[in-house]
């Protein structure tokens, strides 16, 4: 075929914005929003940081530092002959401190020595293990647990591995245990200091005024140690690093305080804060990546999600609009793992319940999800993409507001709304979709138009049974605003007898989201049952199990209990041996 | 993956089961030849012209465990037939030796005075052993697992022993150390 053979069946013809070849293109800009302002995106340069960098804070990178100053010189401590001079030079200090012994001042000593005594530790870490059960703050517990159980471990290590006796040529005249180095009465007190500032005190006063306290009784507690010549100047320095250093750095990186809050106000603790460096980070984001100046952030709609923080957005234009966020973080990542590994636990496989791998990928499935159901002419919100806040932490994704759009448990539902909202599902049906979390929250009523909202459980290509349970959970959805009989005869316009029977028989509790649960458990309290009318309606057919047995299941169940196990033997070991 | 390493970590910690943190870990056993926990035994009772050690470990015995503080020492034997902790040892300041036998001491023990207590024989023995010297006390107490011999008795006298004070001070000061304690004064 010669050029001139016309057009290639397959490819469309130009249209009039294409540029011509060899000319640079002019992208299309992503964001249809008639009146916002549109500048110009922004690359980020190799080697800039992001919108919102890793937080260590300066602190941070001096105790790393200090760690490895510490490997430094342990290294340096087994290989050269420094050993002897360390423990001249410290006897001396020592014995000298020990010619200013005054009465008063030897009493004063021994009460400050109680500061890394075994019961104020024990005390104070129960108090916060309980503080952190009463407020749920689960991961803080965990991290708090984990270092004192690694730095407990690591001091005894180093002193099984370099058994260092009390100072020599000096009167000891405090109370004592064990060898000497590290010291293990400071690295006790100074890992439950640091745990009690980033578990229980919250950022800003009370935190600082904690470092302040902490660091004046650490200082103390050592200055006390050393005047009863109980320890080496090493053994402490050494203890601090382990005991403030470690902690510092777990809590920095598995407990941010800008993802994992500690507050005690009111709110669910899954969503994040959006002041400070975070909504600046958003602005940057959205203005270099999407093009649009972000001039309010606003929380939105927070009750109904506990899988990302949602928001709105104010975009700059004539006139000012508004987009929709969610920001994903890899708290919602984490919590989304659990969170199909107890569903696999419980039911085993009825669907695809392997987790994302990355925050990416699980915002980069939502954002084409909602391509997906744009495309296929759903009613939805439409995907305006996503931005990068953090790399691999923290993506929004941007989508249009919803402007006038009420919950459909608040609208009129009349026929032309059931038509609708059935006739969502089955377009969903015939693109391959399935929405998951069917509910009155995640159906809205716009200007008459019915649209589903959250697709962050869709799935594409979905099991029959997973189609079949949209298709009841939206007739529940509808039949709590409308007559059953309503609903059930217009559902029989678009769906046969046999699909609806299916839609009921695949219907149990644990399939029907918690919200549309408790509407119903309300309605039946007032004599309306509108699950066991739609039961009576639709043709009879045998339940369809949903527990499915996989060797994946057997394993991660046994996996779950051998790991429960594991971890109550932990805590019984350090139970008694006095670490917790 | 993200979650191998958590897993990879989470399994180590398991599996050594490093995470019980420090019961976990082994301790040091006062071996006549392990100076440094001499030392801190020596230190633990300042005025004791002995200290107890562990001269061998006859076929069947393991060390089990040790603590010590400002007040005293304590360590532990075990073994295969006599049970765990089969014989503990402490050094105190001073012990009541109320109701004990005096009874002749080993070469080894010269410089001690010894005493035994027996609660009973076998088939279940647990007998209480003192040795007092000036400034201390050591104590062996036995406490088999029913149906063990006294054979393991003897075993463990022969892996006990002491280090004499005057000796090791006299050994550490050649190396400029001063181990502060009954016969010699330190600053403080």
């Amino acid at each position: 075929m010669g050029p001139d053979a016309g057009p290639h069946p397959e490819r469309p013809p130009h249209s009039s914005d294409e540029a011509p070849i060899g000319r640079p293109q002019r992208w299309r800009e992503p964001v249809a929003l008639a009146g916002a302002r549109l500048s110009r995106r922004r690359r980020r340069p190799s080697g800039k940081p992001p919108p919102l960098p890793h937080e260590l804070g300066v602190s941070g990178k001096l105790w790393v530092g200090a760690v490895a100053a510490l490997v430094v010189f342990m290294v340096l401590l087994f290989t050269v002959p420094i050993g002897d001079t360390f423990d001249r030079r410290e006897g001396q200090f020592l014995g000298w401190l020990s010619g200013i012994r005054t009465g008063w001042l030897t009493d004063a000593a021994r009460f400050l020595a109680g500061i890394g005594a075994e019961w104020p530790n024990r005390i104070a870490r129960w108090g916060v293990i309980l503080v952190l059960v009463l407020f749920k703050r689960w991961r803080h517990l965990f991290v708090f647990v984990g270092t004192v159980l690694v730095v407990s471990w690591l001091v005894a290590l180093i002193e099984y591995v370099e058994p260092r006796t009390r100072p020599l040529g000096v009167r000891i005249i405090g109370s004592w245990e064990g060898f000497s180095f590290p010291s293990a009465t400071v690295a006790a007190a100074a890992i439950t200091g640091i745990g009690v500032l980033y578990t229980i005190l919250e950022p800003g006063k009370a935190r600082r005024i904690g470092k302040w306290v902490l660091w004046a009784l650490l200082a103390l507690l050592v200055a006390a140690d050393w005047y009863l010549a109980v320890d080496h100047p090493m053994d402490d320095v050494v203890a601090l690093v382990l005991g403030v250093a470690l902690p510092l750095l777990a809590y920095r990186m598995l407990v941010p305080n800008s993802v994992f809050p500690v507050t005690y106000r009111r709110g669910r603790s899954a969503h994040l804060d959006l002041g400070g460096a975070r909504g600046k980070a958003i602005r940057q984001a959205v203005g270099d990546q999407l093009g649009l100046t972000v001039t309010d952030i606003q929380p939105f709609g927070q009750r109904g999600s506990g899988g990302s923080t949602p928001m709105r957005l104010t975009i700059a234009g004539e006139p000012e609009r508004h987009v929709f966020g969610k920001l994903y973080a890899k708290t919602h990542l984490r919590a989304d793992r659990w969170y199909k590994l107890g569903r696999t636990i419980l039911y085993g496989s009825l669907e695809d319940e392997k987790a994302y791998g990355s925050v990416r990928r699980l915002v980069q499935y939502e954002d084409y999800v909602l391509r997906v159901m744009h495309d296929a002419g759903i009613g939805g919100a439409r995907s305006y993409g996503f931005v990068e806040i953090s790399p691999e932490a923290e993506y929004l994704l941007v989508t249009e507001f919803l402007e006038g759009g009420v919950e459909i448990s608040e609208a009129e539902v009349d026929e032309r709304v059931i038509d609708e909202a059935l006739r969502t599902v089955r377009g969903m049906w015939e693109a391959g979709l399935a929405h998951r979390d069917v509910k009155p929250a995640n159906v809205l009523v716009r200007d008459g138009h019915v649209v589903l909202i959250d697709l962050a459980f869709g799935e594409l290509r979905p099991s029959p049974w997973r189609q079949a349970v949209d298709l009841a959970n939206m007739m529940i959805v509808l039949g709590l605003r409308a007559d059953a009989d309503l609903v059930y005869a217009r559902a029989l316009e678009q769906f046969s007898m046999d699909e609806i029977g299916e839609a009921f028989a695949a219907t149990r509790s644990v399939t029907v989201p918690t919200e549309s649960r408790s509407m119903l458990r309300r309605m039946r309290k007032e004599g309306r049952d509108v699950l066991k009318r739609y039961r009576e309606l639709a043709p009879r057919r045998r339940p369809i199990a949903i527990q499915r047995w996989s060797f994946r299941r057997i394993a991660l169940t046994v996996g779950v209990l051998l790991g429960a196990l594991i971890l109550w033997g932990l805590l019984q070991a350090n139970l008694e041996s006095g670490a917790l | 993956m993200r979650r191998t390493p958590v897993a990879a970590v989470v399994m180590a910690l398991a599996v050594t089961g490093c995470a019980g943190a420090a019961s976990s870990v082994p301790r040091a056993a006062p071996t006549c030849d392990h100076g440094n926990v001499l030392i801190l035994i020596a230190q633990s009772v300042p005025s004791a012209a002995f200290v107890p050690c562990i001269a061998e470990f006859p076929v069947g015995w393991t060390f089990g465990g040790e603590h010590i503080d400002a007040r005293s020492s304590v360590f532990w034997l075990d073994s295969d037939r006599a049970g765990l902790r089969a014989v503990t040892v402490s050094l105190d300041r001073t012990c009541d030796t109320t109701g004990a036998v005096r009874v002749p001491v080993e070469p080894d023990e010269a410089g001690t005075v010894r005493f035994e207590r027996p609660r009973s024989l076998p088939p279940r023995f647990v007998s209480n052993r003192f040795y007092t010297f000036p400034g201390g006390c050591v104590t062996y107490r036995f406490a088999f697992r029913p149906g063990a011999t006294f054979t393991p008795a003897l075993e463990a006298t022969s892996a006990l022993t002491f280090f004499s004070r005057a000796k090791g001070v006299e050994l550490l000061r050649r190396e400029g150390i001063t181990l502060c304690g009954a016969g010699v004064e330190c600053p403080g």
